[in-house]
């Protein structure tokens, strides 16, 4: 096995100076009747040209795209080549959380430049070195919000909310028996505002609304804060599409209290949905509430600058079950990945790539809306997703696509049974004018309603 | 390894009209305004105006100031730092998996179905549990998805438990993730030799009697949901009794949850469904040697018992047996099962971290069977060599038989003002990666030495003889390792104002 510095001689030292005549006596420790007296039921060692052809084949399984109009929570974006040369250096990528902070500056200042850039962003003063991703983010936003709101139990969540994050936000509100979830309903693709106002009492602790929504629509921030601060609660909004923060008012700043969601648009390709990017930017006064690692900059001995892990004293290696969260790993080679993405952006490459997706997204729309079968759903304002009503087949538009290699949008109907015949569309930088074309032309010959 | 030049914050290095990436040509008209005045985007206050050259020889300098596994030996206990082999790079770097799309119809993504599909099935093997979900992120994700799994078994029974039992030795995740998962937590006191007392323990300090786990057992009786037991336990130490414990907290009911942190030193030699387990995590980040960068993503996929299965996290992947004629070879095909009402529901957004799940499958393609367990002997040798090595100099406050870790107190150097942080600091000047210091929390001033199978015989002599030097040190010249790191970019750090006055992102002068 190639990955194991064994040899005879080497073997035979060790097992000397430990005083064993075999390596098997060492495992004395473990009472024979639970010990496994065969060999594992698992293919012998491989080498690595086999294994490599072996991967490549199963790759190759997956259909490959020219084009994919599919967002939903999972952006195609350009990586630069950058990047992948960065995260491939075995500092970065084969070094642990950096518990000895004098051996791991590197990672420090790097997750300290990753916070403040998140900050930047959402318009937020204090966020930590990541989470999982875009719906175990809620799950902590809500939870942490319950902390910071003391006393009251129900968190309200827009229908809006990408359907997969409600479903983990279920699965982690279910064992809180004194806590409570309720579903705000939608009007014309945005949070109904009568519905909300019907559902804020002082019972509620924070409102999650997306932004923009699952439906590509931006809920108005600014419109929602007012009743729900006027009610106590706070206002979580959740992007799922990092790149939305160039288009749209930063969260903070349009009267959101806590901000999460997924990042993963910053440097990282769909990879069948993970590793993602969670995030969590919170005010300055919560910061002793907020789950996970935080470093902050302070002094060496001699007054250097420098940066620690800080504000431990949340967490689950010192406060055990009082722990504001179980999570210690989280996605530090993705959270790099996005620093050095916006750093190589900078404000105007952060700018132009979310005016470019805005443009992409604003002319497969318009194409979209000239073919027959396809119908706008109300003009809100939307950044690189939209839906549009589609009155064909759409298994019939998708084996369409399939033949041409291009991949379709969502078919709402799968997560929203009030939206079924309408479909999710994405457009990012990746999408050429030809791609769009090509898409058009295929779809107007799609045969009619089956 | 480390550069001593100072390599200051990107911002502080940003000059307007610099930028680091160029836009292509816009090919569509531009995009219209639609958005309301209070909704478009104002400045950015961080972002810095960088070249490429400079944002790269920044994070190049930054990683000098990192150490890696590839650096040295790295024997952060627990925390299972072995080699990362490139070719799981290459592998997950692979255009098929990473450009696939997580809302693709299962029919399109046929490849990363059998991935999921095929990395399942040899976890299975390897635990000897027939249920698992590939969807928890990290460790402590699989421990909350494993207790969930436990409460959704006793409500299908109409019963609500409120207790989960917890060893003294047990990880900071396992009370945090009881908390989170709605359970009391009731700790289990350790026996000298660092397993699980069935008696009550009294302290020899204070006189407390702490209740043992056959007094829990009868008081609590059918309050107790489960118990989350690590084994081998944090002290390196397999639980010898765990038959017998498993055996009692099932007489009433009771589910065992194993936190499968130091599984390095079980896969191919133990089999936790053998020995009782009913649910467990991995951490694939640990045992299967995904890095671990920086901080995450890991993995934390959750294996349990058939009774445990239909409460499994949605969706789970399936292989159908596709009808072929006679003689031919059967043909598979996969999909994503969401059938299964009694589901816990969804832990991750999609279907977990799935690039890592690729490196872990490689990497047991890679070992095979039988690489796996010389992998577990291997990294058993390496441990039981240190302690050999290092037993005299440094104090073994618990002397039972090591498994893939050793834990050393400091309580010989104690004699002479140096302390567990000492010693590690110093390790520093030496150029490793120190241990994982003062846990388990039952020994004190702990040293978890943890070399895994990667490390030589050279590699393992010259740590020991680093350990040797600096315990004489502790003895001849006990102020040197006070004032260590002395080598290292930076000294020792002021933790205690950095918690008082938090400065937690840069802003503009």
């Amino acid at each position: 096995m190639r990955y194991l510095p064994s040899s005879s001689a080497e073997d035979q030292a060790l097992l000397d100076t430990i005083g064993v005549p075999h390596a098997e006596a060492l495992l004395a420790g473990i009472p024979e009747p639970l010990r496994l007296r065969r060999d594992l039921d698992l293919p012998p060692t491989g080498s690595e040209q086999e294994v490599l052809w072996q991967m490549m084949g199963i790759a190759n399984k997956n259909m490959r795209f020219c084009a994919q109009f599919l967002g939903a929570g999972a952006y195609d974006h350009f990586v630069p080549s950058a990047i992948d040369a960065m995260c491939g250096r075995q500092e970065w990528f084969t070094a642990y959380t950096p518990y000895q902070p004098e051996i791991s500056q590197g990672t420090l200042q790097h997750i300290f430049e990753y916070q403040t850039l998140i900050c930047d962003l959402t318009g937020l003063e204090v966020t930590n070195a990541s989470l999982y991703d875009g719906g175990t983010a809620c799950v902590e936003a809500a939870l942490m919000a319950v902390r910071v709101a003391k006393k009251r139990n129900t968190v309200l969540v827009s229908r809006g909310l990408h359907p997969m994050y409600r479903d983990v936000l279920k699965t982690n509100f279910a064992p809180h028996d004194d806590l409570k979830l309720v579903e705000v309903a939608l009007k014309d693709g945005a949070t109904d505002m009568a519905d909300l106002q019907a559902k804020l009492n002082s019972d509620v602790a924070a409102v999650l609304v997306g932004y923009p929504n699952f439906l590509g629509v931006a809920e108005d921030l600014t419109a929602l804060a007012g009743p729900i601060h006027a009610a106590g609660a706070l206002l979580v909004s959740v992007t799922q599409e990092a790149f939305a923060f160039g288009w749209f008012e930063a969260p903070g700043k349009a009267g959101a209290d806590m901000a999460c969601g997924e990042a993963m648009s910053l440097g990282n390709k769909p990879n069948f949905g993970g590793p993602f990017l969670g995030f969590l930017a919170v005010k300055d006064a919560h910061k002793r509430e907020i789950p996970g690692r935080v470093v902050g900059q302070t002094k060496d001995l001699n007054g250097e600058t420098g940066y620690v892990l800080t504000l431990t004293a949340r967490e689950q290696h010192i406060r055990r079950d009082k722990a504001t969260s179980n999570i210690c790993s989280n996605q530090g080679l993705v959270a790099l990945r996005a620093n050095i993405f916006m750093q190589l952006a900078g404000p105007e490459g952060f700018r132009g790539l979310a005016e470019q997706n805005a443009a992409k997204a604003q002319y497969l729309r318009q194409r979209l809306l000239e073919l027959p079968d396809m119908q706008a759903m109300g003009d809100q304002p939307f950044f690189n997703e939209f839906v549009l009503r589609y009155t064909g087949d759409y298994a019939a538009l998708e084996e369409a696509c399939k033949k041409e290699c291009l991949l379709p949008g969502l078919d709402l109907g799968r997560f929203y049974p009030e939206y079924k015949g309408c479909i999710l569309w994405c457009a990012t930088e990746l999408h050429t004018r030809q791609m769009i074309e090509s898409l058009v032309e295929i779809l107007a010959r799609v045969p009619a309603t089956v | 390894m480390f550069l001593r030049q100072r390599e200051p914050l990107s911002f502080e290095r940003s000059v307007p009209g610099k930028r680091g990436m160029d836009l292509p040509k816009l090919d569509v008209p531009a995009a219209k305004d639609t958005r309301p005045a209070h909704l478009r985007r104002s400045g950015f206050d961080a972002l810095p105006e960088l070249s490429e050259v400079e944002v790269i020889r920044h994070f190049t300098r930054l990683s000098k100031w990192n150490y890696g596994v590839d650096d040295g030996m790295y024997p952060l206990g627990s925390c299972t730092m072995k080699h990362n082999p490139r070719l799981n790079e290459k592998v997950a770097g692979l255009p098929g998996f990473t450009d696939s799309h997580p809302m693709a119809p299962d029919e399109l993504v046929q490849g990363n179905l059998e991935m999921l599909y095929t990395l399942q099935e040899w976890l299975k093997e390897i635990t000897g549990l027939p249920g698992v979900t590939l969807q928890p992120s990290a460790g402590a994700a699989g421990e909350l998805t494993g207790v969930m799994l436990i409460r959704a078994y006793h409500l299908s029974k109409g019963a609500k438990r409120r207790v989960i039992l917890i060893p003294d030795s047990g990880h900071g995740t396992n009370p945090a993730t009881a908390a989170m998962a709605g359970y009391e937590v009731v700790e289990l006191p350790s026996r000298p030799d660092g397993t699980i007392s069935f008696e009550d323990v009294t302290d020899p300090v204070n006189g407390k009697v702490r209740k043992g786990l056959k007094t829990l057992v009868s008081e609590l009786g059918a309050e107790i949901a489960g118990a989350m037991i690590t084994n081998p336990n944090t002290v390196g130490v397999f639980e010898y009794r765990f038959k017998e414990i498993s055996d009692l907290l099932h007489s009433v009911d009771a589910l065992v949850y194993m936190d499968g942190a130091n599984m390095n030193a079980l896969v191919g030699v133990a089999r936790p469904g053998d020995f009782g387990v009913d649910v467990m995590h991995l951490n694939l980040h640990k045992t299967m040697s995904t890095p671990h960068g920086g901080g995450g993503p890991g993995a934390g996929p959750v294996c349990c018992a058939e009774k445990l299965m239909p409460f499994l996290p949605v969706p789970v992947v399936v292989r159908d047996t596709v009808k072929v004629g006679e003689g031919e070879v059967p043909k598979h095909s996969y999909r994503m099962d969401w059938d299964h009402p009694q589901s816990i529901g969804k832990v991750h957004t999609f279907y977990g971290n799935f690039g890592i799940l690729v490196r872990a499958l490689t990497y047991c393609l890679s070992h095979g069977g039988d690489g796996l367990k010389n992998a577990t002997l291997r990294a058993i040798v390496n441990a039981n060599y240190v302690r050999a090595r290092l037993k005299g100099a440094y104090a073994l406050h618990i002397d039972s038989p090591s498994l893939h870790e050793v834990v050393f107190s400091d309580t010989n150097q104690a004699k002479h003002d140096v302390h567990t942080l000492d010693i590690a600091k110093r390790l520093i000047d030496h150029g490793y990666h120190p241990p994982t210091i003062y846990f388990p929390l039952i020994v004190p001033g702990a040293m978890m030495i943890e070399p895994t199978e990667s490390e030589d015989k050279g590699e393992l002599d010259a740590f020991c003889d680093t350990m040797l030097a600096i315990a004489k040190e502790a003895e001849e010249n006990p102020d040197a390792l006070h004032q260590a790191p002395v080598l290292a970019p930076l000294r020792r750090m002021d933790e205690t104002t950095a918690a008082r006055k938090p400065v937690l992102r840069w802003t503009k002068a």
